[in-house]
């Protein structure tokens, strides 16, 4: 049976109107989070494998206990099985680490693993790095970004868009894929998947002891970099404010700044004074 | 302000809300400017349960419990209350009184079609001489042989507009005895069937409100919900149940305006400073985010009580009163915050205050729930 | 004998017109260097790089690492790791940038996990200290706060930097460089994702990614019509037209103008946002869009305070005047 295994991450819910909810209240287990929207494009990728060409798909995140709610959403939506890697070792761990741990438990748990998946970036970091360095972890062949995904046999094939570049590539299994956004838009569940979700669901918490993984592991395969000081953007803009009637607003404008627009695109609106 | 320990609650909230931004948010000005119904996202809510909430799994729904349900309602009505409402009518009045009351025939015979969403429910008690006064209707239906003949007409009714089935509250005393009433499960391709215009209302437009005529309109006799002279019994218990989805929506509409209000607070600056930092508008906000929550509970009480099996009625009666209480005054606060910008259709909060008042009209006025709460204290059903 | 310090930029040219990024790490590699007497060294690898040794000469490289081969014709990340990698052990390069392209941000991670060094990603800001210590400044938390990231222990220290974060130096036909030209290393191992199809995008299909100028609109516009002006306004200025997700879902755009979260990120030299409030989905896909214009009734709206000018107007009628002004005074 091929073995799938999707890689999700909980971010926080960012609501239509933002709202900061997380300011270290008490009740942090009943803090809202989601699935990061690009993983659940992974998860439907995957159970669109899963649909035409038959395959066992296992979701498997890190995070803290209440992580385990999106573990729960993609076995609503269809993966089998769940995986929390949850310990207070791991916590504040950055890319470096993450696809570390992450390596391990793949390794012990499906280790005759086909396709890994992940999404391409995540809403709250967006630096996209999780899946790439898990692939130099499991040393298989990894593409980011894919669009589209073929799989054929003991192939696959990966259409992607980057830098405006369109690229075709071919691996052959176990591989990793990092899905963007740009398809596999996500399934909705419905409540009664939910429901059912929650009754019997097989999610299994793993702790790093139970992946071997120690203190002086992550030491050695934890964060290379360090956060020296952290300080308030300034904004590096000037805000120039400019109220009125509309046409004088767009006359003023276009005096004020018609160097620098000529010069962007590339013909002059500049009126000889 | 998130509230439910409970994971799966939290599931089912991120998941509406999800739904409801994608699909709702979008389109949610708009269909209240016009009074469309947006059929498309309905269609769309179909296969995800929306309408078949409680309704068992072999009646193809998803057996969810009342807080779910509530919560459900509550994220629907956060974004765009009149869908909340079709929502909560079609599960609330339309389908429970199935649950409850109906054989097995009348089950079978509709329920999935109902929990599917195929057909959308509609609850008829209401006339033009029959509101608070449910006692005071004049439809009648009168039997002849195997079949009812029903005549009269029913106003204000959610849903009206596109429903296929609805629950009608017809007189069927026979001559010179006491006044009885009796439930019709009446299906819009009935002949006599007919819709009236859709009402113009001040909020809760985008929902197809509308009369229902009835001329000599012929309802077979197995279609009769329970047994004669059960319309008491059934409105008294529909109606209950119906609280809580409509104090849930009302939840839901204070939940978004507080949200909008706390937003632009935050946002609009004057006196080179945001709003927020008043203390005017900061004991608006600590009076909002309480009242809200102490609604949330309020409600999930009421939901906790009819899920064990206990008389919830009077709960659920408070948990209506206060939930459209706190939603009629949240909204204006959120108003009155915006300014002048709060009175505008630029911006959603007017929509919401025009959506919250009827929560404290329909479903039974804030008097009746008074009077319904009043008389479980003095004959002493609840402490 | 001590070691000649070296930062090292790789040359990513393949769009090399829209994309100037290595020419502005270069330019900043120069500054570092200055502080701790390094030498600048451009990476280029690939097949027919000529042009772009010429090139990265001339915008401050001191030295050109490059390999030729026809191998290399189409990028592959997995070559250009290897390659790297046998270079990097080789000559044990102080500092390696890349710029934040979509390839160096796939790149870049998976050569500092395979040389097991730290990376920081998507860079605003460079320092170094007299001892060498990068100072890497990246945002934090959402965008809001800034960090100030240093790889205390490992080689090379590695980032990747956001294209348009820093000036490349002007063209300079005087400079010369030493251009060492090295074969291909010869047990280099077999790529395992190979390149079956390669070819440029038809410019048009997602040129909002690329496009210099964005007239981006929101529901602040009113309606279709109104929001359909702003093709007006791109056709102007050489430029694209964006919405935000109320927009698309209210049909007034296609989902491939989508800008946010959930759609494209542009990086403009050029944008004009047109009655959009500042949603968080939305401001995520603005990357760094040089200079913003925004236009809203609300003076207080978030998009207007992250602008670089600020029109307190109504977006439609704005966008009507701006355009009759233009038309008065485009003189090509």
């Amino acid at each position: 049976m091929f073995e799938i295994v999707v890689c999700i991450k909980q971010v926080p819910m960012v609501a239509e109107l933002p709202w900061d909810e997380k300011t270290g209240t008490l009740r942090r287990e009943a803090a809202a989070g989601m699935m990061n929207p690009a993983c659940k494009h992974a998860v439907e990728a995957a159970l669109q494998f899963k649909e035409s060409h038959g395959a066992s798909i296992t979701v498997m995140t890190m995070g803290p206990p209440a992580a385990k709610q999106v573990l729960h959403e993609a076995i609503a939506m269809g993966a089998g099985r769940g995986i929390l890697i949850c310990d207070p070792l791991l916590a504040g761990s950055d890319t470096y680490a993450t696809s570390f741990v992450l390596a391990r438990a793949i390794k012990k748990e499906i280790p005759g693993f086909g396709l890994v998946l992940c999404g391409a970036y995540t809403s709250d970091s967006e630096t996209g790095q999780v899946g790439p360095q898990l692939a130099e972890e499991l040393n298989v062949p990894a593409a980011a970004y894919a669009e589209h995904i073929d799989i054929s046999g003991q192939t696959m094939r990966v259409r992607r868009l980057v830098d405006n570049f369109r690229e075709t590539l071919e691996m052959e299994f176990p591989a990793l894929v990092t899905v963007s956004m740009e398809r596999y838009k996500p399934r909705y569940v419905s409540f009664a998947g939910l429901n059912r979700a929650f009754n019997g669901a097989r999610i299994d918490v793993l702790s790093a002891a139970d992946l071997a993984v120690t203190a002086a592991d992550l030491e050695a395969n934890g964060s290379r970099t360090r956060v020296r000081k952290v300080f308030i953007r300034k904004t590096m803009k000037e805000n120039v404010r400019i109220t009125g009637a509309a046409a004088n607003a767009a006359a003023e404008f276009l005096d004020r700044y018609q160097r620098s627009i000529s010069a962007v695109i590339g013909k002059s609106i500049e009126t000889k004074k | 302000m998130q509230f439910n320990p409970c994971m799966k609650h939290n599931l089912i909230r991120a998941s509406t809300r999800h739904f409801a931004e994608t699909e709702l948010a979008p389109i949610a000005a708009e269909i209240d400017h016009n009074r469309t119904f947006p059929r498309e996202v309905i269609a769309r809510m179909r296969g995800l349960n929306y309408f078949g909430l409680q309704v068992p799994e072999k009646y193809g729904g998803a057996a969810l419990d009342s807080i779910s349900a509530a919560i459900v309602v509550e994220e629907l009505s956060r974004v765009c209350a009149a869908i909340g409402l079709c929502v909560t009518v079609h599960n609330g009045v339309a389908v429970y009184p199935f649950l409850q009351f109906a054989d097995k025939r009348q089950k079978e015979k509709y329920l999935f079609r109902l929990a599917s969403g195929e057909d959308v429910g509609a609850f008829s008690l209401t006339e033009a001489n029959a509101g608070s006064d449910a006692g005071s209707v004049e439809t009648t239906a009168v039997k002849n042989g195997g079949t009812y003949i029903l005549n009269g007409t029913k106003i204000f009714v959610t849903n009206g507009g596109v429903c296929d089935i609805a629950l009608i509250f017809a007189l069927t005393s026979a001559p010179d005895a006491k006044l009885q009433s009796s439930v019709f499960i009446v299906e819009s391709s009935f002949q006599g069937f007919l819709r009236g215009e859709l009402e113009d209302l001040c909020g809760m437009r985008a929902n197809p409100i509308s009369s229902l005529f009835f001329e000599d309109c012929p309802v077979p006799e197995e279609n009769l919900l329970g047994k004669p002279g059960d319309g008491m019994k059934i409105g008294l218990a529909t109606l209950d149940n119906g609280r809580i989805g409509v104090a849930a929506q009302a939840l839901g509409i204070a939940q978004g305006a507080m949200e909008a209000a706390v937003k632009y607070a935050k946002e609009r600056q004057q006196f080179k400073k945001p709003i927020a930092s008043q203390q005017t508008i900061q004991n608006y906000i600590a009076d909002m985010a309480t009242e809200i929550t102490a609604a949330r509970l309020l409600l999930y009480h009421a939901c906790d009580l009819k899920d064990a099996g206990a008389p919830f009625g009077p709960e659920a009666s408070m948990a209506k009163l206060y939930c459209s209480t706190v939603a009629s005054k949240v909204t204006s606060l959120a108003v009155q915050i915006h300014g002048g910008y709060g009175y505008s259709k630029e911006y959603d909060v007017e929509r919401y205050f025009r959506d919250a008042k009827v929560t404290e009209i329909y479903e039974g006025t804030s008097e009746i729930q008074r009077m319904v709460i009043a008389r479980a204290i003095l004959s002493r059903q609840i402490l | 004998m001590t070691k000649q310090k070296s930062i090292w930029v790789f040359g990513d040219y393949r769009n090399y017109y829209q994309n100037r990024v290595t020419l502005q790490l270069l330019s900043k590699a120069m500054d570092l260097a200055r502080v701790i007497g390094a030498q600048v060294c451009a990476v280029v690898v690939g097949h027919d790089i000529e042009e772009w040794i010429m090139e990265y000469t001339a915008h401050g490289a001191d030295r050109i690492l490059s390999i030729d081969h026809p191998s290399l014709t189409s990028y592959s990340t997995e070559h250009y790791l290897a390659l790297m990698q046998y270079l990097v052990t080789q000559r044990d390069p102080d500092i390696i940038l890349v710029g934040a392209t979509d390839f160096g941000r796939e790149f870049a991670p998976r050569l500092a996990k395979r040389l097991g060094t730290g990376l920081s990603a998507d860079c605003v800001g460079l320092d170094i200290t007299p001892d060498g210590l990068l100072v890497q400044i990246a945002p934090s938390f959402g965008g809001n706060m800034l960090a100030e990231i240093v790889t205390e222990k490992h080689r090379p220290q590695m980032a990747t930097v956001r294209p348009g974060t820093f000036r490349e130096i002007p063209h300079n036909y005087e400079r010369t460089a030493i251009v060492e030209r090295l074969p291909l290393p010869p047990d280099l191992p077999v790529s395992r994702a190979r390149v079956i199809e390669y070819e440029r995008a038809v410019q048009r299909e997602h040129a909002i990614e690329n496009a210099t100028v964005i007239a981006c609109g929101g529901r602040g516009m009113g309606n279709k019509n109104n929001f359909k002006k702003l093709y007006e306004l791109a056709d102007l200025l050489g430029g694209d037209v964006g919405a935000t997700r109320p927009v698309v879902y209210a049909g007034w755009a296609g989902h491939g103008a989508l800008i946010g979260q959930a759609g494209k990120h542009i990086k403009p030299k050029l944008l004009f946002s047109f009655g959009i409030s500042g949603a968080i989905q939305h401001t995520a896909g603005l990357g760094e869009a040089n200079f913003i214009v925004a236009v809203n009734k609300n003076p207080q709206a978030t998009m207007m305070k992250m602008a670089d000018v600020a029109v307190t107007a109504d977006a439609s009628d704005f966008l009507n005047n701006l355009i009759r002004e233009l038309k008065k005074r485009i003189h090509d």
